[in-house]
């Protein structure tokens, strides 16, 4: 009788691990955190087989989970650390490039989404590299769609501001 | 909102991708727990979850000199406890003055008056009248 269920998980993997792992990568900017809040996602659906049952948006669902994992992570670490964590190397989320240009861009621009609080940096990513709409990030993220808005418009004009040089250099 | 330039630069810039060997390792792991029951399912209740984790992050970092400090308290309220003044109180036993009493009381109070030489104070308890002398009068003593 697991087995459906068990290929129920695989399936939900296949679908969604992807955008889950791009999320959580930029929210902790730690491979391991990444791994184990992934996990901890797909083991709190193995468990509890209902956690599902009536779920119109399953992306949204998990991304919810996920993100709020991410955030019981973050302060379950507490200040000391992310303070440390800053003069840490940037784990950046983006892929590696052979173009120098786009290499120096992608550092920047995960340093400079690293400098924004986790809920402006959780909206921007969801909207620029997820696709959702402000109201799919809402329901996402528990807020409302005019909060998720305008924390997209703050990390937007501090992404703008803080990569206008290179920006302004590569185009 | 129409996307601009730099939105569609930034947007446009490919994500690092899943390790697969995570597929496996995750997989398996979410099957451990999906045949195995989850003790904690029936005892813990998930709006205790975040309090449980509050206080956890509040009492790890010292458990022996928290758990000391309950010992001091618990040590002060048996202490307190046992050492509480049984004895019934002063005003628990006293009853309302007897008339008898009042009596005497009022008259020691004019006895001081007298003492003391002020003639308004005997009469204190009794309520004035005002008997409003005639401007007439009040003349005659601003004139006189």
């Amino acid at each position: 009788m697991k087995m459906p269920a068990c290929l129920d998980i695989e399936r939900l993997y296949d679908e969604h691990a992807q955008p889950l792992f791009a999320l959580l990568l930029n929210l902790t900017r730690n491979e391991a955190d990444t791994r184990d809040l992934i996990q901890e996602v797909f083991i709190k659906i193995a468990r509890d087989e209902n956690l599902l049952k009536g779920v119109r948006e399953e992306r949204a669902f998990l991304i919810r989970l996920a993100h709020n994992a991410a955030i019981d992570l973050m302060r379950r670490r507490g200040t000391r650390e992310r303070t440390k964590d800053n003069f840490a190397e940037i784990i950046s989320p983006f892929a590696t490039s052979v173009d120098p240009d786009e290499v120096t861009f992608r550092q920047q621009l995960a340093a400079a989404l690293a400098e924004l609080p986790p809920e402006q940096r959780a909206v921007a990513h969801l909207k620029l590299w997820a696709g959702l709409t402000f109201e799919e990030i809402a329901t996402a993220l528990e807020i409302p769609p005019n909060t998720a808005a305008s924390r997209y418009r703050y990390a937007l004009d501090k992404l703008r501001d803080r990569l206008r040089p290179i920006y302004e250099e590569i185009k | 909102m129409k996307p601009d330039e730099f939105e569609q630069k930034i947007s446009r810039q490919p994500l690092r991708q899943v390790p697969p060997e995570w597929r496996e390792e995750i997989l398996s792991a979410a099957r451990v727990a999906q045949t195995t029951p989850h003790e904690s399912r029936v005892t813990q209740h998930a709006w205790l979850s975040p309090i449980n984790s509050q206080l956890a992050t509040l009492f790890w970092p010292h458990p022996k000199a928290w758990a000391g400090l309950a010992a001091v308290w618990i040590c002060i309220g048996v202490l307190n406890f046992y050492t509480r003044d049984t004895s019934p109180r002063l005003a628990e036993k006293s009853l309302p003055p007897s008339p008898e009493v009042i009596v005497e009381l009022k008259k020691q109070q004019r006895m001081f008056a007298e003492l003391v030489g002020s003639h308004e104070t005997v009469d204190a308890d009794r309520p004035k009248v005002f008997s409003p002398r005639p401007r007439s009068g009040r003349t005659e003593i601003l004139v006189g």
